[in-house]
């Protein structure tokens, strides 16, 4: 296992060296300039050559490029051109709205699709299966933004148990903080669940006809306890991969999301640094969000070695 | 009533309220005013974005501000500036026991430190440091600019709150970027978390100008404990929080969202007209550089359909072609015969014929940013193309036109928007440096009469020829005037209806 852990976290230090070295490349060779967007539609181009100057953006890319790699060598992301912050302090403001919608997101997504996936199938071709299909292909069909403006109009606007927007103002305590993310959490995970519900449903059908579960219940064993503790334990490594990965993607930002329930998260700080140009900030967010999905990806992986012994790197 | 009916009267009571006419003032209170997103720096001097401009100004203050008919009024200066009879001295008596947000007090040295810097950073600081030879202290409280040229617009560039000349500590002076958000305004910054909110609150030290409040001068009163500037960056989100009743204010609604907004907690609130949307031409490089060609684009255009396009009802814009609406000292109809509202199609094609065009592709530069700068666009095609141009339409995200409009090579049109300015020679196309870089003889002349004469009432007379020149030479092609959705929670009163809304002098009622 420790071998295979090592040579994991080697493959890890390859993709990342290669996510700094593209996203540096692809931020500088996009169009736009920080600079006119901070200075305002009035600024001179004399404005913008001076501000670019300060900012250091008029030294040659490579150059730029050493500037930069010196910087994260030493652990500095950068300091953002718009918030005036160092990026890592950035991202931290903006790690708590996302990683509490990340977990509730997630919770909500597997409260529904692990029950209705696995009863799916056991119970195929039924109504039930035939409704629990439809409705995942429908969740999975459904654009975030829209599911959350629906959201927003009936329980916010119409029902006003919700804010439409925000992640609560000045002083406002934990659960008041959590109570904005109700509906984006909702939104995620009914979206989310569409998946899980599909990869469980036929993980189980693969399992369920197996001969260990036929054994089980030639043996006498009582249904529910055939079902979880033999067939859905079998059937847990593609539905792990799929839980998993879902929570990388939400940890990477529920961008859209994010944007529509005005969210200071991650997601939201990658669309306002991108349409803004902040470089470093765009570096800095994406080098942590591509090592948090690398880091996922690696403790799956090692997952699979826990649950299934016979899984071998 | 009809919606649009009840909105404008409702704009009407807020300004009647702004006068001082209400009543049942009572102090105390918060609001969350919702904005269009985070601003990207809160230094006005840093900044021409009137997002900036509409939270700073609360924090900061200038020596000079606009009145409610848009003349200069004095805010922290004691008095409007003593002219010498040569237009090339002012000197500007400023009020004393004005307090900094730190408890210092303002002197003369505070002044000529941020007006210096204003020089060296802003935009428009720069423009007056051109004409400015000398800013100097002539005691504690006096202060004299000297210029090397009369400049009218001086006073109104002083009196801007983007770009703006704020007169900050001093010993804050040197910093870029500002760091020490430290001003003289009614509220001062208490915290800022990026993307979540802007939280002001009251300066209890505030020096107030005495008499009545008279639009951004006279007196700003401070019932409002707190104003909390919300980024809600989304439109839609806007307006179903507008419908909730979830903000006290909620800038810059999409227009067709008027209905929507009329029905839910919150009374919109119509600023007509607020702006201009424009063609920019490019007049140094490419197709447009051929004066026959931009003649052949403003008979071409059509600016009733493309506004009908663009804002959906008549309700919200108006088919103008004076560069300023009526209602403002600035408004003639000199010059405007070869605007037509319905476009000239046959004109063009001879203007057309006559400038020997082969068809090499009209570059239209714009984005989606504003849906409205797209959408007439689109109808503007239609149009360019009945006269015979083949149109290249180059749609790109916001970012990409701000740094590819600088670039000559890369466009003939870019479409751009501004609120109506108080004063003309702050509009783009008067800078020649200004992307479309128009210079002509017969403009300077114009521009530079207009910039040196200080009389008001002959500035009018002057701007009538400054009018005549863009017609003539089509530096631009101003589209027609629009309007503004914003919404206003019932409970909020004593906002005055502006551009650049502020939130001292307004009040929450039970």
């Amino acid at each position: 296992m420790l071998r295979a852990a090592l040579n994991r976290l080697l493959g890890m230090a390859i993709v990342m060296a290669l996510v700094v070295t593209i996203v540096f490349i692809i931020v500088r060779v996009t169009p736009g300039d920080p600079a006119a967007v901070m200075l305002g539609p009035d600024a001179t181009a004399a404005d913008i050559a001076s501000l670019r100057q300060r900012l250091g953006l008029d030294a040659s890319i490579p150059e730029q490029f050493v500037t930069y790699l010196g910087g994260l060598l030493r652990g500095d992301l950068g300091t953002s051109i718009f918030l005036n912050i160092p990026v890592a302090q950035a991202l931290w403001l903006r790690a708590e709205p996302t990683f509490f919608l990340t977990i509730f997101s997630l919770l909500i997504a597997t409260a529904i699709a692990l029950p209705v996936g696995v009863l799916s199938a056991y119970w195929r071709g039924t109504l039930f299966d035939q409704a629990a299909t439809t409705l995942a292909m429908l969740a999975a069909s459904i654009p975030s933004f829209w599911l959350g403006l629906i959201f927003m109009q009936v329980f916010a606007v119409q029902l006003g148990w919700f804010n439409t927007s925000g992640f609560g103002g000045p002083g406002a305590s934990f659960a008041e903080r959590m109570h904005h993310l109700v509906l984006p959490a909702f939104t995620l995970g009914l979206i989310s669940s569409a998946l899980i519900t599909r990869f469980t449903r036929a993980a189980m059908l693969d399992v369920l006809n197996d001969d260990y579960v036929r054994t089980a219940r030639s043996k006498g064993m009582g249904e529910w306890r055939v079902v979880v503790r033999h067939a859905f334990k079998n059937a847990l490594i593609p539905i792990l991969t799929v839980v998993g990965l879902t929570a990388a993607l939400l940890i990477s930002g529920a961008i859209v999301t994010e944007t529509v329930f005005g969210l200071p998260g991650v997601g939201s700080l990658i669309v306002s640094a991108v349409l803004r140009r902040d470089y470093p900030v765009i570096q800095g967010a994406l080098l942590v969000v591509a090592g948090l999905y690398v880091l996922v990806n690696f403790i799956i992986d090692m997952l699979y070695l826990l649950v299934d012994p016979r899984v071998r790197y | 009533m009809k919606p649009f009916a009840l909105a404008l009267a409702t704009s009407v009571i807020a300004l009647m309220s702004a006068n001082g006419s209400a009543l049942a003032q009572t102090a105390g209170g918060v609001i969350d005013v919702a904005t269009i997103g985070e601003p990207p720096t809160l230094d006005p001097m840093a900044s021409t974005a009137d997002l900036v401009g509409i939270i700073t100004q609360h924090i900061y203050e200038t020596l000079y501000t606009f009145a409610e008919d848009w003349t200069a009024t004095p805010l922290l200066a004691a008095d409007m500036p003593q002219i010498s009879e040569d237009g090339l001295t002012y000197t500007i008596p400023l009020r004393t026991g004005v307090t900094f947000h730190d408890g210092s007090e303002m002197t003369s040295a505070d002044v000529v430190a941020s007006l210096e810097r204003w020089m060296r950073i802003a935009s428009r600081g720069k423009q007056a440091d051109a004409v400015i030879e000398t800013v100097a202290a002539t005691d504690d409280a006096t202060v004299t600019i000297t210029l090397n040229t009369p400049y009218a617009p001086l006073l109104s560039l002083l009196s801007l709150n983007n770009a703006a000349a704020i007169i900050i500590p001093e010993e804050n002076a040197a910093q870029d970027p500002l760091e020490a958000y430290v001003g003289t305004g009614p509220y001062k910054l208490e915290a800022r978390v990026p993307d979540q909110y802007i939280q002001l609150v009251r300066f209890d030290e505030y020096a107030s100008r005495d008499g009545e409040p008279n639009g951004f001068g006279g007196a700003r009163l401070q019932y409002l404990d707190e104003i909390r500037f919300v980024p809600v960056p989304d439109p839609n989100t806007r307006v179903e929080g507008a419908v909730a009743g979830q903000f006290a204010y909620v800038d810059q609604l999409p227009v067709e969202a008027f209905d929507r907004v009329s029905s839910g907690a919150t009374e919109p609130v119509v600023l007509a007209p607020f702006g201009w949307p424009v063609f920019v031409m490019n007049t140094q490089e490419g197709l447009n550089s051929d004066i026959r060609v931009r003649k052949a684009i403003q008979a071409a255009l059509a600016p009733e359909d493309m506004l009908l396009a663009a804002f959906g009802s008549e309700n919200f814009f108006a088919v103008d072609g004076a560069w300023y609406p009526e209602g403002y000292v600035w408004h003639t109809e000199t010059a405007t015969e070869p605007y037509k509202p319905a476009g000239d199609t046959e004109a063009a094609k001879a203007l057309l014929a006559e400038a020997g065009y082969s068809g090499q592709p009209l570059r239209i530069l714009t984005s989606r940013q504003y849906e409205y700068h797209y959408k007439m666009a689109q109808v503007a095609q239609a149009y360019l193309e009945a006269a015979g141009f083949t149109v290249q339409m180059d749609v790109v995200e916001w970012a990409t036109l701000t740094q590819n409009r600088a670039n000559p090579a890369l466009w003939d049109i870019y479409i751009t928007h501004s609120p109506f300015l108080p004063e003309p020679s702050l509009m783009g196309i008067m800078s020649d440096t200004s992307p479309g870089w128009w210079a002509t003889d017969a403009k300077h002349a114009a521009v530079n009469a207009f910039n040196a004469e200080s009389d008001p009432t002959k500035r009018v007379a002057l701007f009538e020829a400054v009018q005549q020149v863009i017609y003539d030479e089509v530096p631009a092609y101003k589209v027609g005037n629009f309007n503004a959705l914003a919404a206003q929670s019932p409970k909020l009163e004593g906002v005055t209806v502006s551009p650049w809304p502020y939130f001292w002098n307004a009040y929450l009622t039970e």
